[in-house]
């Protein structure tokens, strides 16, 4: 831990949502805070705002042009497209159906290519680092194979043997894990309130003694434990909440928070714009919210007849009646739901 | 200097960079894997034992004997024609050769083998010519030696693991058979024999003898109600009935008094008087033997020889009493001397037949009771290569008896040549060995590819066909217990009782009790326990069974055992020393001693020598084997089980924790992991099943018992590690349904491929094209013709499909130089994964056969089956979002969610132990042992694991916190949460799913017709109707049974109410007879007398012209009931209808 301090210190005490961070190195992958008055709402849609909406980039599109390995090419573009890229400065890339390009350009996407071709005796390894961003991307950065290991090689793509050929040029876009797994800016993130359940809002299961059997949470002693005896509070909400936001390495895990709570951000607005009425009326065209409206053919039609051959029932009758008369009746005059004559 | 010997040592380790240096540098002095290559030697073995040193097909030739075929003309007179000639012919070796390129192919001369992968890829059987040396004479004249050719036989392969052959591409095994046992006389009550003749009873005593190349003749002995013994054999599947007796005094020269002191007892011993039943009968036995009248073992056997001179097919100059010296040599207990007898082998079958006489006794009179032929201590094991070498042996009996026929047509054809002709010498190859059959390569080739056994003989066995099945490789699981499945015989399926599927105790240790089919093939079809070997034959003859007396019966048996197992005095290692003590009513007591081929034995430990002793199943029931060290008695067991999980198979011991589940979930899950989708093989490139699975994200199971790396599992991983929460969200998990998280689906959960392969013939009537003008049809665009730019978007300039590519079309021309194609028919995309060109074998004929291999990827959607390995299967209903999974403190999200009602009534704790054993390997990175019978009530697996657990910081039992990954808020309970692994099935909805708007209907009824392939639809059953019937949703079954069915509308008469009566009216004036559109009834309809009014009248079809009938109306009916109205018009039987209103 880079810095201890008690977050009660920190407590300025305004109601504003409030983050306290605990733990950030510069090169980590982790952050640690806790974010301090606000309802569990708020929290939660940080939380899945992080999981799901934040975009990064990868691979999305590969052109395969040579592929002698004994993987399918189907199976090494699933690889490549999990490979994290490096996305900063992804916010300033489009994506790619909003782009006015016909295809991909470097304006919503990062190009990639990866040539190998194995030439001696022994199995090759085609690693992440053998992705070669060409083109001009946005920044020097933007599209970059992440690596951490210490060798430098990063995630493994495939092994060739003597003959074998990898050539694919691989298109990088913008994109959230809503989508797909792949832009997923995190691999998790931890998320905790009342850890001594003063809330109950959980009620521990054990076989003989909770103490022994169940771990105690190290934030546990941030908070005041309930003492024995003391009367409950109904009324009593979460207010402060423990993340733990660990990236996949394609953003810095304070850029993912923060592009958390832009999106968000910019969810909300979307939700007022529509919501409010000079916008509304007409000026995008589609009129706005409305009820939904009987469409041409069908609403009409209360369901009790088939709509066997057009107008005529299947008793054969020529016209517009039914042997049993037309409409929503019943043989007995009656609508299923009661007599309605 | 050498490399070092390859580690067969193998812990519960994951051993990853071991296992990487051994798939990249296989080892070359020995397999990695020894215990995996045992699980196929039965099959290995039995088929080398076919043709080595002193094999089978020796044995086989040295009972065939010579054959003795006569020339002249065999309806002349004798008085009148020549002394007839002797050809004398037989087989002195059989050659078989390794997998060769014909002679005929010119094109490579630098390695003529052919090696199995080749043969997999070009569909063909891999085979080796079979050669036999054959020497022939006439009268006395010199041997003179040939060497015949008899086509090539399908070989096995050795490879790892080897054991099957490939028989057309296809990997085919012959499947072990359970029969009885060899040599063991066995007292059987069956009521059936009462069947056989009047006075005949139930009691019989019945021995399968099993000759030197392991064919078997059946000899049983049946007790008459007089107290008479018959002996009975087939022969040929016809059944003979001899009186015992004399098969008795025709083997030895003999005397009453021997036979009855062998039967009964020396005269004046004591006890003798309580023996009145026995003494009674023998007494009955003789008197009546003496109708025969017939003095003498010459005499006897002479009149046994007349009587089955026609039967046995001997030489026709052959005398009466050679052919009973040949009548006891071929079917009296053969095991006991089958060639070159001697006196002393006739002695022995004199005794074994007392014996078997004196057991029926016993059995008669209650002293025994009868031995369960569904026991396995009375079973024993056929094996494939004795089943195929049984086959070689009389198909070239069979060839050889076909030179009798060659041989006399050819005397006939030439005016009664003789053999002695120089005529015969110059024709006796090609005139007369041609015209036989010599072809026994193909028959075995029919034998490997259909399972059908022809065979004039039956071979002693009780079915014709199911002897081999397809090996096939849907996963690794699959194909290992192919070769360890042992088959009750499809005889016993039909058995509507259910004792054949019991599981005996007797079976404890050899078959496993877990791995077997349930349903109808229950127990017909089981696994062999993962250490059950099965013997070749030893170096000591032992003449098996022996009686010994009973007093020192025990004190025998156990100075063996103790020899054997030291190694000492001579004695095999793998004898089956069999004591029976003495009992009251119980097994016919005795030493029996079985040494042959084709047991079942098993390891345990032998407590006195502290060595490995092998254990029979005809010896262990009444042997004390303590299951577990602290259960050994002192005094009491004289060995001790290496491992109690001994007794299960291959697969059931995959089963991690089986022992704390129930037990029909472990038979669930020895099931379900051979039809996972996994990792059929290593070299998929190579191989060119039909249909085949692949996953591609396999993984190495945290949990797993040392056996999983000690048979190399993990060379083909199965399934994989996923995060499991126990918990009911969002109600998709209801009833077996999981929930899969969508981001881990993503990520690669459970992706797989299913690669198919077409084989594409042009040379569509099967025979091969001898030279380039009998071929019409090549691959290819026609020269010359249009190409279209179309077509060459999917399509090669040689008109065959670019590789990796969707959607294909295959094209070829045919001789018209019109270019036609092969189309992909299925609806599923596929890529093109290998194009292969097949060549002729000859190297002689052009290109007429393709192979495609089609790639179909198939990630999981939804409907598609998953399973534990707790035989907890469900159906994936849901890809749910990550953000909106349940997840826990770390953050933590499942991959998998399962109902907590998949638990209470199937008692798969197992699972529960795997999850929380996963999750504590997972935190620990340890791979957890998995062995049942690990754990007991003072060391529990929960608090195993749970330690574990705690030491990582996390909940003793395996619990956790988790949040509702919609609103954030902590859930009310904890939920289980662990590492389980989990396999993806081969059932998937792509191949299921039945879907119909309109489609085809049946052309009679009108009624859609049935079946997935054709568009049909699903019937709407009488259960069905009857619920919707019950609900009263009459509406909805009006829909499906009319109008979405048969739906007609048909003319009706209001007045006489038939269908059948109304016609269409034909217009009386207009050209061409048109139809008017109005429709009458032709019954209520008057024949027009001439003076109606022009208006009133009409036609119908045939120009009569009627009046009236005009009360007709169109009905809405199924289509069915006018054709039910006629079907019964045919019978004469009318219907009335009445419309109303």
């Amino acid at each position: 831990m880079s810095f201890q301090l008690d977050p009660q210190a920190m407590d300025t005490g305004d109601g504003a949502p409030q983050v306290n961070i605990r733990e950030h190195q510069g090169n980590s992958t982790n952050i640690d805070f806790i974010l301090r008055n606000t309802d569990l709402a708020l929290a939660n849609s940080l939380r899945r705002v992080i999981l799901a909406e934040v975009p990064t980039i990868a691979i999305d599109l590969v052109e395969v042009e040579e592929n002698t390995t004994v993987l399918a090419d189907e199976f090494i573009c699933h690889r490549l497209g999990l490979i994290p890229l490096n996305s900063k400065g992804v916010d300033d890339l489009f994506y790619s159906r909003d782009c006015d390009c016909e295809n991909y350009c470097d304006a919503c996407s990062v190009v990639l290519t990866l040539h190998a071709r194995c030439t001696g005796i022994d199995v090759m390894t085609v690693y992440a680092r053998d992705l070669v961003v060409s083109g001009n991307p946005l920044n020097d950065s933007l599209g970059q194979p992440v690596i951490t290991d210490p060798a430098g090689q990063g995630s493994i793509i495939c092994k060739l043997k003597k003959g074998h050929e990898l050539k694919m040029k691989c298109v990088a876009k913008k994109g959230i894990a809503k989508e797909h797994a792949k832009w997923a800016p995190t691999a998790a993130v931890g998320f905790e309130y009342d850890p001594n359940n003063a809330l109950r809002h959980l009620d521990y299961w054990y076989e003989v003694d909770p103490e022994k059997e169940w771990p105690v949470s190290e934030n546990a002693d941030l908070e005041d434990k309930p003492v024995e005896g003391d009367p409950f509070n109904y009324d009593a909400v979460p207010s402060r909440f423990y993340f733990n936001i660990e990236s996949a390495g394609g953003l810095e895990p304070d850029v993912i928070m923060q592009q958390g709570i832009k999106v968000l951000q910019r969810k909300l607005a979307d939700v007022l714009q529509e919501l409010d009425e000079r916008t509304t009326d007409g000026a995008d065209g589609f009129g706005g919210v409305r009820e939904p409206e009987v469409m041409d053919g069908y609403g009409q039609e209360p369901g009790y007849t088939t709509p066997w051959q057009g107008n005529q029932s299947q008793w054969g009758n020529q016209g517009s009646m039914s042997a049993y008369g037309g409409g929503a009746q019943t043989p007995h005059g009656a609508t299923p739901y009661g007599h309605a004559y | 200097m050498a490399p070092p010997k390859t580690d067969t040592k193998w812990s519960v380790e994951f051993d990853n960079v071991r296992r990487d240096k051994l798939f990249k540098h296989p080892p070359r002095d020995s397999t990695a894997y020894p215990s995996l290559a045992a699980a196929v030697d039965p099959h290995i073995h039995s088929f080398n034992a076919i043709i080595e040193k002193n094999g089978l097909l020796e044995h086989a030739l040295r009972d065939i004997g010579t054959k003795v075929f006569l020339d002249g003309d065999p309806n002349a007179k004798p008085e009148g024609r020549p002394r007839r000639n002797r050809l004398s012919v037989r087989v002195t070796q059989v050659f078989l050769d390794k997998s060769q390129l014909p002679p005929t192919n010119k094109h490579n001369n630098s390695d003529r083998r052919i090696w199995p992968a080749e043969c997999r890829e070009r569909h063909v059987t891999y085979r080796g010519r079979l050669r036999v040396r054959m020497e022939y004479k006439v009268n006395n004249g010199d041997w003179r030696e040939l060497v015949r050719e008899l086509g090539q036989i399908p070989l096995m392969l050795r490879g790892n693991p080897g054991g099957y052959f490939i028989v057309n591409g296809i990997e085919k095994i012959i499947r072990m058979l359970v029969v009885g046992r060899r040599n063991y006389a066995m007292a059987i009550i069956r009521p059936s024999f009462v069947n056989r003749g009047s006075s005949y009873t139930k009691y019989g005593v019945q021995v399968r003898s099993v000759r030197p190349d392991q064919t078997s003749q059946t000899n049983v002995l049946h007790y008459l109600t007089d107290g008479n013994v018959t002996f009975r054999f087939s022969w040929r599947k016809n059944e003979y009935l001899v009186p015992v007796m004399m098969i008795m005094k025709a083997l030895v020269e003999t005397n009453d008094r021997e036979i009855f002191e062998g039967l009964v007892g020396p005269a004046g011993s004591k006890g003798l008087q309580e023996k009145q039943f026995v003494t009674d009968r023998v007494e009955l036995l003789l008197r009546t033997y003496k109708a025969y009248n017939i003095h003498g073992r010459a005499k006897t056997r002479a009149y046994l020889g007349s009587k089955f001179r026609i039967v046995l097919g001997v030489p026709e100059d052959m005398n009466d009493e050679d052919v009973g010296t040949e009548f006891l040599r071929k079917i009296v207990l053969p095991h006991l001397g089958n060639s070159s007898v001697t006196e002393n082998q006739d002695a022995d079958k004199f005794k074994m037949l007392l014996f078997m006489t004196r057991k029926l006794y016993a059995l008669v009179e209650g002293e025994c009771a009868a031995d369960n032929i569904d026991a396995v201590s009375n079973q024993e094991i056929l094996l494939g290569g004795s089943l195929y070498g049984m086959i070689i042996k009389e198909r070239i009996e069979e060839w050889m008896n076909s030179i009798r026929l060659a041989a006399s047509d050819w005397c006939s054809s030439n005016n009664w040549a003789t053999f002695d002709s120089e005529k015969f010498n110059t024709d006796f190859i090609p005139k007369i060995l041609r015209k036989t059959n010599e072809n026994i390569g193909q028959a075995l080739e029919y034998f490997m590819s259909t399972g059908n056994l022809v065979s004039p003989s039956g071979l002693d066995l009780q079915q014709t066909s199911g002897y081999t099945v397809v090996a096939e490789k849907i996963n690794f699981y699959r194909f290992i217990s192919h070769f360890r499945m042992v088959h009750r015989g499809s005889f016993f399926a039909e058995l509507k009782t259910t004792t054949v599927r019991k599981l005996l105790p007797e079976s404890w240790g050899f078959l496993c009790p877990v791995h077997t089919p349930d349903g109808s093939p229950s127990r017909r079809q089981q696994c062999i326990s993962g250490f059950t070997g099965r013997q070749r034959g030893s170096a000591t003859r032992w003449e098996d069974p022996r009686l010994l007396l009973p007093k020192q019966a025990k004190v025998i048996g156990d100075t063996l055992r103790y020899w054997k197992v030291e190694g000492t005095h001579n004695v095999p290692r793998e004898l089956e020393i069999g004591y029976i003590p003495n009992s009251n009513g119980g097994q016919y007591p005795g030493v029996y001693m079985f040494s042959q081929a084709a047991r079942m034995y098993r390891p345990v430990k032998y407590l006195p020598l502290d060595k490995e002793d092998f254990v029979g199943p005809l010896e262990q029931p009444f042997m004390s084997i303590a299951c577990t060290e602290p259960e050994v008695e002192s005094g009491e067991s004289t060995h001790v089980e290496y491992d109690p999980t001994n007794i299960l198979s291959i697969v059931a011991n995959q089963t991690p924790f089986s022992d704390f589940n129930q037990s029909p979930r472990n038979m669930y899950q020895c099931q379900m992991g051979k039809q996972s989708m996994g990792t059929p093989g290593t070299a998929l490139r190579y191989r060119t099943d039909n249909k085949t699975y692949r996953l591609q994200t396999g993984q190495t199971p945290v949990v797993r018992p040392p056996l999983h790396n000690e048979y190399g599992l993990d060379n083909y991983p199965n399934g994989m590690n996923a995060i499991v929460a126990v918990i009911s969200y969002t109600g998709y998990d209801m009833d077996d349904a999981m929930i899969l998280n969508k981001s881990a689906h993503e990520r690669g959960f459970g992706h797989g491929t299913i690669y198919k392969t077409k084989k594409i013939d042009l040379n569509e009537n099967g025979r091969s094209a001898r030279g380039a003008r009998s071929i019409n049809k090549l691959f290819g665009f026609a020269p010359g013709g249009l190409i279209r730019a179309q077509w060459r978007d999917k399509l090669d300039e040689d008109g065959l499909p670019h590789c990796d590519l969707g959607r294909v079309e295959k094209a070829f021309i045919n001789q018209d130089g019109e270019t036609s194609f092969i189309r992909y028919k299925d609806s599923e995309q596929a890529f093109v994964e290998e194009v292969r060109i097949i060549g002729s074998e000859t190297g002689n004929e052009p290109c007429q056969t393709l192979s495609i291999k089609l790639r179909i990827p198939r990630s999981p959607v939804i409907g598609d089956k998953f399973s534990s390995r707790h035989g907890q299967k469900g159906v994936m209903s849901q890809k749910w979002p990550t953000a909106d999974m349940p997840f826990s403190e770390s953050g933590i999200v499942p991959d998998v969610i399962i109902n907590p009602h998949a638990f209470p009534s199937r008692m798969t704790i197992g699972m529960f132990v795997e999850s929380l054993a996963g999750k504590a390997g997972a935190l620990h990175g340890l791979a957890q042992d998995s062995t049942p019978f690990r754990f007991s009530e003072q060391h529990t697996a929960v608090d195993f694991f749970g330690h574990q657990l705690r030491k990582a910081g996390y909940n003793y039992y395996g619990n956790e916190p988790m949040y509702s990954g919609i609103t954030g808020q902590e859930l009310h309970a904890d939920i289980y949460i662990g590492v389980v692994y989990y396999q993806r099935l081969r059932h998937m909805v792509n191949d299921k799913y039945q879907v119909r708007t309109t489609g085809p209907n049946n052309a009679l009824t009108g009624q859609p017709i049935k079946g997935r392939k054709k568009g049909g639809g699903i019937r709407v059953g009488e259960m069905e109707r009857d619920a919707l019937l019950a609900h009263g949703t009459a509406f909805l079954l009006q829909d499906r049974l009319m109008n979405c069915s048969d739906y007609a509308r048909a003319w009706l008469c209001r007045g006489c109410g038939a269908f059948l009566g109304t016609t269409p009216t034909v217009n009386e004036y207009g050209r061409g007879r048109k139809g008017t559109g109005v429709t009458r009834c032709r019954r209520c309809a008057k024949r027009a007398q001439g003076w109606e009014p022009k208006s009133e009248v009409w036609e119908d079809g045939s120009g009569i012209r009627w009046v009236g009938g005009e009360d007709v109306t169109v009905v809405a009916v199924p289509g069915v009931l006018r054709f039910l109205d006629v079907e019964l018009a045919a019978m004469g039987v009318k219907m009335r209808f009445k419309v109303e209103p």
